[in-house]
């Protein structure tokens, strides 16, 4: 097509503009094409969606996915009781993920050795390595507050589930477990909000 | 043709294009190292040495200076050595020349002063703060006369395409800036636009998006109209193809702004119209390319030997490149994972540095010795500039797609059953593309080495000639054989009629309601056939017209103006409308407080914009990573909107209650403190500096101005709410042994910070009581999203 263009002799334009002359070759097919395909395109998706209605709104499709999101934890979280998560904090290769996301994610607030300190300051985490809980130390207690947060988000700890997922949220609970043991005495702190 | 036997002998006005070229060559270096520096703060967060040399500062300064600085006074170079040969005539008015030029560099001078400083609009390529803006608008209108007198007085009949695409420059680029600009003052130094929330950021990428349409794209096709065929001594490849992809061109780039915008909370119906106008923008684009590149049969063989067409080529070629890689990165399934992601920084500098920068050695090494007549000092060195900026490019281009292609991967990556993010720290996804940002300031540097070669090289070649005064005999055309169309000849010719009768049925086929919709769809095909038709039978006429159109700069000028008006009106201003209080759906964004007001004037001032994004776009993995995703409503009192364009750090959108004040303390002043590997500057300043007092009723006064629902309060009022807010904090940092003074800057950052996506969901009546003072809604057309089958939900 475009190869037959070339071969004749292009006509070129009477008018010169200092010194600049014009073809006035004809518009490349392909190129030609390729523009009235998009146009196409265009017509046909915009009455595909807009006017037949096919395909599902952004609002939807996000609505669509958490609701799977959140049936699947439903699920897991049936199953979940103390004494498994004791069981998993046992479990060297659970605790071992549990460790590396706890690098990766806990450690600017409770610090690598579970201290909540680095080198003498308070960081602004409670300490993980002691006897002493704030919300409770019950495996599920603790869980609760690694998925959702603290009570009051201001003062301590933001929800982790929708970043971390359950399945890790599990994972850093054993390894935290892994650092006590069942049936260990445990004190509220001063300020729980269990303390009534 | 009417002439009369009278000849004149004109002399151009060279010096000011020499003076252009200069200062374009000199800000171009100034703006790329300023580049190569930013760059290499993101890898070495310790080159962040004062408040004043921070990225946040320095990113505006680095693309306000390419952009405004090197691009515009390469352009101005281009415009006035053309013009004045195309028209056979000198410029308008020396004075007027003058003015331009110095004029122009003192706006860049206080650019370069102010942006350090802190001094910011916190909106993208428009930092510059109201007085810069009206000294912008008041220079650009001199030029316009200039230029427009320069048309008026002309000695050549007909107008080149290179002067179309001046045209459309100087009149888009001015519309642009004006409406994206209107800004009410607080001070002499700060401002809040009147646009806010999802409008300002309609408006803000209507104007971005034609920054680089009708700054850094029209008139360099221009200068490659005029300079091209020059360089290479062979006619222009096809007239028809100019006149095609020049009006589409002008006509489709107005629409694709919000491609910026994907996947937000802007209303769906514009991101499908900012999609689908990108993927028809493609073909216009190529139409440049194409009568560029096909220019060159025939003389192929010079590319072997002259430096210019080398430049010329490969600046053409990545024109081509970039306005592929445009519309493909405007697919909203593509942008999911592009947008906020180095992939578009690659995207931006292949245009800037491959297009722009290569068109402008280009240009330089074809006119320095012509302006001076002589023979260029090096060509050996010259083809060195080209090879060492080739491939600082493309080491460039190709990290920043590396780059960015991994870290969108990363980032949107969930697991295989769609329940959790596979890189759940950002940190992580940061610290894989470091290398490719180190590879980033290498090829950066290579390019700024070859812009340094080439002033040098020029330098000595105008050193070796003397500056040449041009003159030429020209025969005077009789000025009434030229513009001489009346309106009603521009407006009611066959072309223009079909395309509007055509635009306004397609209009009526994206707004009417249901029914009526498909109608007016069915309707303007069969008038496309009809017209393509009436195009068939009286082609002749057509091109008459047109041909007559072209010695009449008047009613060309009003018609290229129409043409870009268009899209803006039609996408902006049921946006306009849709923007208040009462029309959101469910969540209206909570006012800020004085403190926090100031608290985000500091966050605008330091460019936070630059690297954190504040919208949750409706993708699944940034719910995961940040939240619920960002509704229409929640930045309605944002002057201006934050929404960001990059995520070099995570989203801040509902940042705000996510750690305690303690958190954010230790983040700004030692940002590895709390994020491991974060490559964040540090911001001690804040700790010290306290916050501006005394302008903050001002700032009220002027938000309620604008529409923000504030509770009537005195000055001494305002004041004390703010300090007492301020003590509220400093004693909840206390109780974590942390010191800080009510009054210093990081307490109305971290106030600020902790209202971040804190919204109320009030009941119709409600929402009519907190907005008062708001003027009714016009009736508009409909809401596409609205009218879907089932899709108001």
């Amino acid at each position: 097509m475009s190869k037959k263009s070339l071969d004749t002799e292009p006509v070129l334009r009477p008018h010169e503009y200092d010194g600049i002359q014009e073809f006035d070759q004809k518009l490349p097919n392909w190129w030609l094409f390729s523009w009235y395909i998009m146009m196409v395109a265009f017509v046909v998706c915009w009455v595909v969606y807009y006017q037949v209605g096919i395909g599902m709104s952004d609002e939807k499709e996000i609505a669509t996915a958490m609701a799977k999101i959140a049936e699947y934890q439903k699920k897991e979280l049936e199953q979940i009781r103390d004494d498994k998560l004791w069981a998993m904090s046992k479990d060297a290769k659970i605790v071992a993920a549990g460790a590396a996301t706890y690098q990766a994610t806990c450690i600017a607030c409770h610090a690598a050795d579970l201290t909540a300190t680095i080198a003498g300051a308070k960081l602004p985490g409670l300490a993980l390595n002691d006897q002493e809980w704030k919300h409770g130390n019950n495996p599920t207690q603790l869980l609760t507050i690694i998925r959702k947060g603290a009570p009051d988000i201001t003062k301590g700890m933001p929800p982790w589930e929708p970043q971390l997922g359950l399945q890790r949220v599990v994972e850093v609970l054993a390894f935290v477990l892994s650092k006590h043991t069942q049936g260990e005495s445990f004190t509220l702190a001063a300020d729980s909000p269990l303390k009534k | 043709m009417t002439t009369t036997a009278t000849k004149q002998t004109i002399e151009f006005n060279d010096k000011v294009v020499r003076q252009f070229m200069w200062a374009s060559m000199i800000w171009g270096i100034v703006g790329m190292l300023v580049g190569v520096i930013i760059a290499a703060q993101l890898n070495y967060h310790e080159l962040n040495l004062t408040s004043w040399l921070s990225f946040g500062r320095l990113r505006p300064l680095h693309t306000n200076a390419v952009i405004f600085a090197f691009v515009g006074n390469m352009m101005f170079a281009g415009i006035y050595y053309s013009t004045q040969r195309l028209c056979k005539v000198r410029m308008g008015s020396d004075i007027l020349s003058n003015i331009h030029f110095w004029g122009w560099q003192l706006i860049i001078v206080s650019a370069a002063v102010t942006l350090p400083l802190g001094f910011s609009r916190g909106q993208e390529y428009a930092e510059l703060i109201w007085p810069i803006n009206i000294a912008v608008a008041l220079i650009w209108v001199v030029f316009a006369v200039n230029f427009f007198w320069t048309l008026a007085k002309r000695n050549e009949p007909s107008l080149y395409v290179a002067l179309w695409f001046y045209i459309a420059t100087i009149i888009t680029v001015a519309m642009l800036y004006i409406v994206n600009h209107i800004s009410i003052p607080t001070s002499w130094t700060h401002s809040y636009t009147i646009f806010s929330g999802v409008q300002n950021a309609l408006v803000q990428w209507w104007y971005g998006h034609n920054a680089v349409a009708f700054f850094l794209t029209t008139p360099i096709l221009g200068i490659m109209y005029y300079f091209l065929p020059k360089a290479v001594e062979r006619p222009v490849y096809s007239y028809r193809l100019s006149i095609v992809h020049f009006w589409s061109l002008v006509f489709i780039y107005i629409w694709a702004g919000p491609h910026h915008l994907l996947n937000t909370s802007l209303p769906k119906w514009l991101q499908m119209l900012g999609m689908f106008f990108s993927l028809m923008l493609w073909a216009p684009s190529w139409g440049g390319m194409l009568n560029g590149l096909l220019t060159l049969r025939g003389a192929w063989d010079k590319l072997r030997t002259d430096p210019v067409v080398k430049f010329f080529v490969a600046a053409v070629t990545f024109y081509g490149m970039c306005t592929f890689e445009g519309p493909l990165l405007s697919i909203r399934a593509v942008n999911a994972l592009s947008h906020y992601s180095d992939w578009t920084i690659g995207h931006v500098h292949s245009g800037a540095l491959g297009w722009n920068g290569k068109m402008a050695a280009g240009l330089f090494y074809w006119l320095t010795p012509r302006l001076y007549g002589t023979k260029l000092y090096s060509v050996p060195l010259a083809n060195f500039h080209f090879w060492i900026s080739i491939f600082g490019i493309l080491l460039y281009v190709a990290a920043m797609w590396v780059s960015g292609i991994m870290q969108g991967l990363m980032l949107n990556s969930t697991n295989a059953a769609g329940t959790a993010l596979t890189y759940p720290n950002f940190l992580e996804t940061l610290t894989a593309i470091r290398p490719m940002m180190g590879f980033r300031v290498i090829g950066g540097a290579l390019f700024l080495v070859g812009m340094i070669l080439m002033l040098v090289n020029l330098w000595l070649t105008a050193r070796s000639g003397k500056a040449v005064v041009d003159t030429r005999e020209v025969t005077v055309i009789e000025r009434n054989s030229v513009d001489n169309m009346g309106l009603k000849k521009t407006f009611f010719a066959d072309p223009v009629t079909y395309f509007f009768g055509g635009l306004f049925l397609l209009m009526g086929w994206i707004f009417l309601p249901k029914g009526a919709d498909i109608t007016a769809l069915i309707c303007s095909l069969i008038f496309g056939g009809i017209a393509v038709k009436k195009f068939a039978s009286s082609h002749d006429s057509w091109s008459q017209w047109y041909e007559r159109l072209l010695e009449n700069w008047l009613p060309f000028t009003l018609l290229t103006f129409v043409a870009v008006a268009l899209g803006g009106l039609i996408q902006i201003i049921p946006t306009v409308m849709v923007n208040r209080a009462k029309n959101m759906e469910d969540r209206i964004q909570q006012v800020y407080t004085p403190l926090e007001l100031t608290g985000r004037d500091i966050y605008v001032s330091e460019g936070c914009y630059n690297c954190h994004s504040q919208m949750i776009r409706t993708m699944l993995p940034d719910v995961l990573r940040y939240g619920d995703y960002s509704r229409m409503g929640e930045s309605i009192y944002d002057h201006p909107f934050q929404w960001g364009s990059k995520r070099t750090g995570p989203d801040l959108a509902r940042e705000g209650d996510k750690y305690p004040h303690s958190w954010h303390y230790n983040h700004m002043k030692d940002p590895r403190s709390t994020s491991i590997g974060s490559n964040m500057p540090a911001y001690p300043h804040l700790f010290t500096e306290k916050f501006d007092q005394k302008t903050l009723p001002k700032k009220i006064a002027t938000m309620v101005t604008l529409g923000v629902p504030y509770p009537a309060m005195t000055d001494v009022e305002i004041k004390e709410n703010a300090i007492k807010q301020g003590i509220e904090i400093v004693n909840r940092l206390k109780e974590d042994n942390l010191a800080a003074s009510p009054d210093t800057k990081i307490v109305a950052v971290i106030a600020y910070l902790q209202k971040l996506g804190k919204y109320d969901a009030p009941e119709v009546e409600d929402k009519l009581k907190t907005a008062p003072g708001i003027p009714g809604l016009i009736p508009g057309p409909s809401n596409p999203d609205k009218n879907r089958p089932g899709g108001a939900e």
